[in-house]
């Protein structure tokens, strides 16, 4: 029996505990009277998750099973979560390539032959042959890749773009022409935290800056409290209008996975498990990493992070019509990831981890340091924010103003032309969005290299402007003070320098939450 | 009777009005003196005839106090003053014929550097004043037909009287030296050392010292830089001449020396069959005015200006002179109110009249009292400290000259060392930073030299000039006109004059210098603006300008996916191999260097390596990819510029750029009979000069504007290219182009590849995992 979440007050025989920042992590002692919040153990995971994925698309929620749907002559595509999820990527095989394994044998029992199968990337960058093998499998790859039909989603390419219609509230609806016109749309989701799937799914992956500006944009998401609850986002509400709109043009065949904790192999244990429980032998590891971490160059750092893959393991697995599939999904990701918490804080402490959904064998640069820790963490309440209305978010990241230039070249520009002139999200999106978003050297690489959307470095910095919003002060406690700066936060060397610098905020001894993460939580604060 | 009086409806001729006593003293006339009607003697230069250069100097807001109600246009009073200055054309070489209705002559021009030439100290010094005076005498029996004479007034300086020590006199100098010899000899070591310039030895050390330096970047920017280094050399030999010359007569360098002869000139012309009147004027050191135009006025940089400055921004830890030598400086309004003094009283014919304008006799300032006042004035106001912090004002200590010139030995051998090392390391902007800073160390050393050599002669505590007569002269003025043209330099408050008046004075340029940088650095990480036009070229060099790699790497990049495992291994030991003999072709000529790395790519499939660079090379070259340069590029495209790589590497390589550029010039390989690559190339690649000559071609037959186009490039063989534009910039340059860079006050900017510690080496290492270390495990300890 695994066990619930966990709020831990800090108080004497508190050992100094875990908090990630980049490429490393830290052991931090805590004041006294910090609460910490740790995510529920691993549920019981599927046992046989081959079964339980054919027992899914046979028994689907408010939708004809899979094998009837399907049938000879028919147009078939598959669309699934590109590289942003899991995080970090799975062990093989990945959940995405036995779902499609699965589909792709029923198709063919059904004698369907025309079948191509798309990365949902929209805006991101498109994923490349060894990412698209790695997550689907050898199989899977070398049946499709080679002729052109396993690909990546081409926002940019007109020809590739059906434009649905326009929701009440005039919003335009438009998504990828293969998808549209094809008899059955199935998309396959790695559903690790609450704002995926539903109505994001096939909206939003799918579709083009057109549609997304609806949506992405600084007003929707400082009124997205949080994004991470579907119901009070108005993000997701329009996704969702977007999506009822879809639905009367499109059959989509919705399947949704929830993962466990699990994020971290055995050489990692300890990140996973409560810091008092440590074994001599976890205690070892964390030391022995600690030390080598400190002595490696970062660029080795980097390699040893990003090569961790995690043993996540199913929690469930749901078919059929999207909001139905989506309702069963956020049942479970809640029982895997909600953790009560009494009321708010004057201060919340996150650690900013190696990875996010947009540096998978990438740099996290200062935007992406600052959307994962102010956009994703953040936001990973239900109900009220975890830090009060004025309060302090104190963030461990060391934020080097290192960029990938493969993969973020327009975040270069945005952080050298954009948040030198400013860092607040209207004046951003009202004086430069246009211009990245429809740059045509940012768009030639976007579709044919490795490059994410001009416009993409926006909604990063539109993610965290609820935060913006939200908090009194945002300090980093490790960070290059220059990157920071630059982003218009402040620097601290250590928590108690960045108690000290917030005490104008919330004064001498305010109350402290540390969220506790990664594994995943989500704090449903009342 | 009064000074303004005495010289009222007298024609007055000025030389050297547009110098800095001249100037002074055209204005101090035309204020103070109404009546009179000066004559001014104006050369023409650099395309400007005389009169234009009056009219300008006219148009300085220090003249708009000589007419009434002058209002804010300069243009209007100067053409009010224009009226009352008459300009004669001509240079001191060759006087022209002068109106014969002068009464006075003030010779103000002179050589104001201390070691020029010794042909051009003894042109200006003592052919000019034989040549003027000889016009002079001609105006003098003139107008002793109508019963006046002309009066001389000779602005010579307190120090022709050398090496002497003790008290020097107001009266002619003794010695024995012979001008005309001195002249007829010095003029002709002179040409001599033009001859030697041009013998065939000596040409070819210049050839060989220019083509080390300058080789890789073609034959015609070589030779210029040999001729550069040849008339270096007949400067610098001239100049030795003339300094050394003046030592052996007993001078401290060829100034004094030739002024003396000067002084003699005079001396001799003037004392014919009718003697003129004559004043010689001795000035000591002059420096800003005490009181006229204002206090602290002060055109160009004179004597001490250096060294004040190098002391405000904290350059030199210490000096080597005598802190209780007397610095003997005198306000340049006592200079002139003494010159305008004179003028109003001349002296009986062939009572030549001799005035000490000096201050050491009876006021003397100490080194060391210029030191503290300074001191003073740049604690209370430092410069602007910049980027690297607050200077630290050095605290001198006079350690005496001789430990001072053993530490100058050792700075100078220690520079030199330095030097050397920074010419053969890799370029990086650490070494970027060594160079400036050696250059920056380079020019302290030899302002520390030149004092050393020249100036402190003139700071000697064993001489001080005698001024009774001065005084005298300045005693008989009335005491209205001695309000306003005394030159009793005992009054000076010299605490006032150096730290309130001479010292600001100096540190004003700087200062706005430091703010125009201060502004400019504030507008760094915008957009530059650029002007929109169909009718310019942006030129990009690839290697080093857009991207961190260079040819070797690319080939690498490019041929090597195509080989076997254990092929990889054996290319990449065999291209390290002849690493050195390569390196060495860059230096020497960067084509043979492309040409030897182009020869690998024998047997290369042309269209198989154009499908690599899409798959395989594009990813990596992007990752590499300068995120200031692109930017750069682009904002030039929208601008409507053309924008034009232009790179010695081969075409395929370029093709990840292609859509950034209206215009890929790029090095086509060859391809045999069976369809692959031979390893040479189609044409010669395009470097150095060549370059630039497609650049001015392409400019020609495209009608494009070379002087508002624009080039980047990195490398000193580059050097061509960017001079061919009128808008060029160094982009993260080798050392020498650096410099280049600096001498031609082009920009230099630091374009950094990406910072990503993830993407380094990335393809090298998957290809060749044993020769790029091995890869590390995902597993921690």
């Amino acid at each position: 029996m695994s066990r619930p979440g966990l709020v831990l007050e800090v108080d004497d025989r508190t050992p100094p505990l875990v908090v990630h920042e980049g490429d490393g992590f830290r052991l931090e002692e805590f004041p006294r009277g910090t609460r910490v919040v740790y995510p529920p153990e691993s549920l019981p995971s599927v046992p046989d998750v081959e079964a339980a994925i054919d027992h899914a698309l046979r028994n689907p929620i408010d939708a004809r099973p899979l094998p009837d749907q399907l049938f000879a002559g028919m147009r078939l595509t598959i669309a699934f979560d590109d590289i942003s999820l899991a995080l970090p990527q799975m062990t093989r095989p990945d959940i995405r390539q036995r779902i499609v394994e699965q589909v792709l044998t029923m198709a063919a029992a059904a004698g369907v032959d025309d079948v191509e199968l798309i990365a949902a990337n929209a805006l991101h960058r498109r994923m490349t042959a060894d990412e698209l093998r790695y997550m689907l499998g050898e199989r899977v790859f070398r049946s499709f890749y080679p002729q052109g039909k396993l690909r990546n989603h081409d926002a940019e390419d007109p020809a590739n773009m059906v434009h649905i219609g326009v929701t009440d509230r005039g919003e335009d609806v438009e998504i990828n022409r293969r998808a549209a016109e094809s008899d059955l749309l199935v998309y396959v989701n790695v559903n690790l935290v609450a704002m995926d799937g539903g109505h994001k799914s096939v909206p939003i992956g799918l579709t083009s800056y057109t549609s997304l500006k609806h949506h992405h944009n600084s007003h929707t998401m400082t009124h997205s409290r949080s994004f991470m609850d579907h119901e009070r986002s108005a993000m997701h509400h329009s996704a969702w209008r977007m999506g009822r709109v879809l639905k009367d043009h499109l059959n989509i065949f919705q399947v949704e996975t929830t993962l466990d904790n699990e994020c971290f192999p055995t050489a990692y244990g300890f990140m996973q498990k409560r810091e008092w429980e440590w074994s001599v032998k976890d205690q070892a590891a964390a030391l022995a990493a600690r030390r080598g971490l400190a002595l490696a160059p970062t660029s080795m750092r980097r390699r040893i992070f990003q090569g961790v893959r995690a043993p996540y393991g199913l929690t469930g697995i749901s078919a059929g019509e999207v909001e139905a599939v989506h309702d069963a999904t956020l049942e479970r990701l809640h029982r895997q990831q909600m953790v009560e918490l009494d009321g708010q804080s004057d201060v919340m402490v996150l650690g900013v981890p190696f990875i996010g959904p947009y540096n998978v064998n990438s740099t996290m640069n200062p935007i992406l340091a600052a959307c994962m820790g102010l956009g994703y963490y953040f936001n990973s309440y239900r109900g009220k924010p975890v830090v009060r209305e004025g309060g302090a978010v104190i963030l461990y990241h060391p934020v080097p103003a290192a960029f990938n230039a493969l993969h973020h070249p327009s975040y270069v520009d945005f952080y050298d032309e954009v948040l030198s002139v400013s860092t607040k999200p209207s004046v951003i999106e009202a004086k430069f969005e246009e211009q990245y978003a429809t740059d045509p050297w940012y768009t030639h690489l976007y579709r044919t290299s490795h490059a994410y959307h001009g416009v993409h470095p926006f909604y990063m910095w539109y993610w965290i402007s609820h935060a913006l919003d939200h908090c009194g002060d945002i300090i980093w406690v490790g960070a290059e003070k220059r990157s920071v700066e630059r982003m218009g936060f402040r620097a601290a060397s250590t928590l108690d320098d960045a108690l000290a610098m917030a005490q104008g905020t919330v004064g001498r001894s305010p109350s402290i939450t540390f969220l506790h993460n990664p594994p995943h939580l989500i704090a449903d604060v009342t | 009777m009064r000074v303004a009086e005495a010289l009222t409806g007298q024609r007055v001729l000025i030389t050297g009005a547009t110098g800095f006593i001249g100037e002074a003293l055209l204005r101090t006339l035309l204020v103070d003196v109404p009546g009179v009607r000066p004559v001014v003697l104006v050369r023409p230069k650099a395309g400007q005839s005389g009169a234009d250069r009056i009219a300008r100097t006219l148009r300085k807001p220090t003249f708009a106090a000589a007419v009434d109600e002058p209002g804010d246009d300069p243009r209007s009073w100067a053409a009010r003053l224009v009226e009352r200055v008459d300009v004669v054309e001509g240079d001191l070489a060759d006087v022209p014929e002068l109106p014969d209705d002068l009464d006075a002559v003030l010779h103000c021009a002179g050589e104001v550097s201390f070691d020029p030439p010794i042909d051009e100290a003894l042109t200006t010094n003592v052919v000019g004043t034989v040549a003027l005076l000889e016009r002079v005498l001609a105006v003098d029996a003139a107008q002793r037909e109508r019963g006046k004479r002309v009066h001389y007034v000779h602005v010579s300086t307190a120090y022709v009287s050398g090496r002497r020590r003790g008290p020097v006199p107001e009266a002619s100098l003794d010695h024995d030296v012979d001008w005309r010899t001195e002249l007829a000899a010095g003029m002709a070591v002179s040409a001599r050392i033009e001859d030697s310039s041009r013998a065939p030895d000596r040409l070819a050390r210049f050839n060989a010292a220019a083509d080390a330096e300058h080789g890789p970047a073609g034959a015609l920017t070589s030779a210029g830089d040999a001729e550069r280094r040849r008339r270096d050399w007949v400067l610098r030999a001239g100049k030795d001449a003339g300094r050394e010359r003046g030592h052996s007569l007993g001078w401290t360098d060829v100034y004094t020396f030739t002024k003396a002869l000067g002084e003699r000139v005079v001396e001799e012309m003037s004392g014919g069959e009718h003697p003129l009147p004559v004043t010689v004027l001795r000035p000591s050191i002059v420096e800003s005015a005490l009181v006229a135009p204002y206090p602290g006025w002060i055109e160009g940089f004179k004597m001490a200006e250096p060294l004040i400055l190098s002391l405000g921004r904290g350059e030199l830890p210490e000096v080597p002179a005598a802190p209780d030598a007397t610095i003997d400086i005198v306000p340049v309004d006592h200079v002139v109110n003494a010159l305008v003094v004179s003028a109003a009283n001349p002296p009986g014919p062939g009572a030549t009249r001799y005035l000490h304008v000096s201050s050491g006799a009876r006021n003397p300032l100490s080194f060391r009292d210029v030191y503290v006042l300074a001191r003073e004035y740049f604690e209370a106001h430092p410069f602007d400290p910049g980027e690297s912090g607050p200077n630290r004002l050095p605290t001198w200590e006079f350690p005496g000259a001789a430990a001072a010139a053993r530490r100058l030995a050792a700075g100078e051998a220690a520079h030199a060392l330095a030097e050397r090392a920074v010419k053969v390391l890799p370029r990086s902007d650490r070494v970027r930073r060594w160079a400036r800073d050696l250059d920056r160390g380079k020019d302290r050393l030899e302002l520390l030299r030149r004092y050393d050599d020249l100036y402190l002669p003139y700071t000697k505590s064993e001489l001080h000039f005698v001024d009774d007569a001065a005084l005298a002269l300045h005693r008989s003025l009335e005491p209205a006109d001695a309000e306003t043209f005394g030159f009793d330099t005992a009054v000076i408050d010299w605490p006032h004059y150096v730290r309130d008046v001479h010292v600001p004075a100096v540190a004003a340029p700087v200062r706005r210098q430091d703010e125009l940088r201060r502004r400019r650095r504030g507008r760094s990480g915008v957009r530059r603006e650029l002007t929109a036009a169909e009718d310019v070229l942006a030129v990009f060099d690839l290697d080093g300008t857009l991207m961190s790699s260079n040819v070797l790497e690319g080939y690498l990049w490019a041929r090597l996916p195509e080989l076997s495992r254990a092929g990889r291994v054996g290319e990449v030991a065999r291209v390290l191999g002849r690493l050195p003999s390569m390196l060495a072709a860059e230096r020497r000529d960067r084509g043979d260097f492309l040409r030897q790395v182009y020869r690998r790519y024998e047997g290369a499939d042309p269209a198989g390596l154009d499908a690599l660079v899409d798959e395989v090379i594009t990813p990596h070259v992007l990752a590499r990819m300068s995120a200031p340069a692109l930017r750069r590029v682009r904002a030039h495209r929208a601008a409507g510029h053309r924008t034009v790589l232009l790179t010695g590497a081969v075409r395929p390589l370029t093709r990840p750029f292609a859509p950034l550029f209206d215009e890929v010039v790029a090095a086509d390989l060859a391809v045999g009979p069976d369809g692959l690559a031979t390893g040479f190339l189609a044409a010669p690649p395009l470097v150095g000069e060549a370059r630039a000559a497609w650049v001015v071609r392409h400019a020609a037959t495209g009608g494009y504007d070379l002087r508002r186009s624009y080039a980047y490039a990195d490398s000193h063989s580059d050097l061509p290219l960017l001079r061919c534009v009128g808008l060029p910039t160094a982009v993260s340059p080798d050392v020498p182009l650096l410099r280049a860079a600096r001498g031609l006050s082009w920009p230099v900017e630091t374009w950094g590849a990406p910072r990503d510690p993830g993407a380094s080496g990335g393809l090298l290492r998957r290809l060749v995992p044993s020769a790029a270390g091995s890869s590390v495990g995902a597993s921690l300890p």
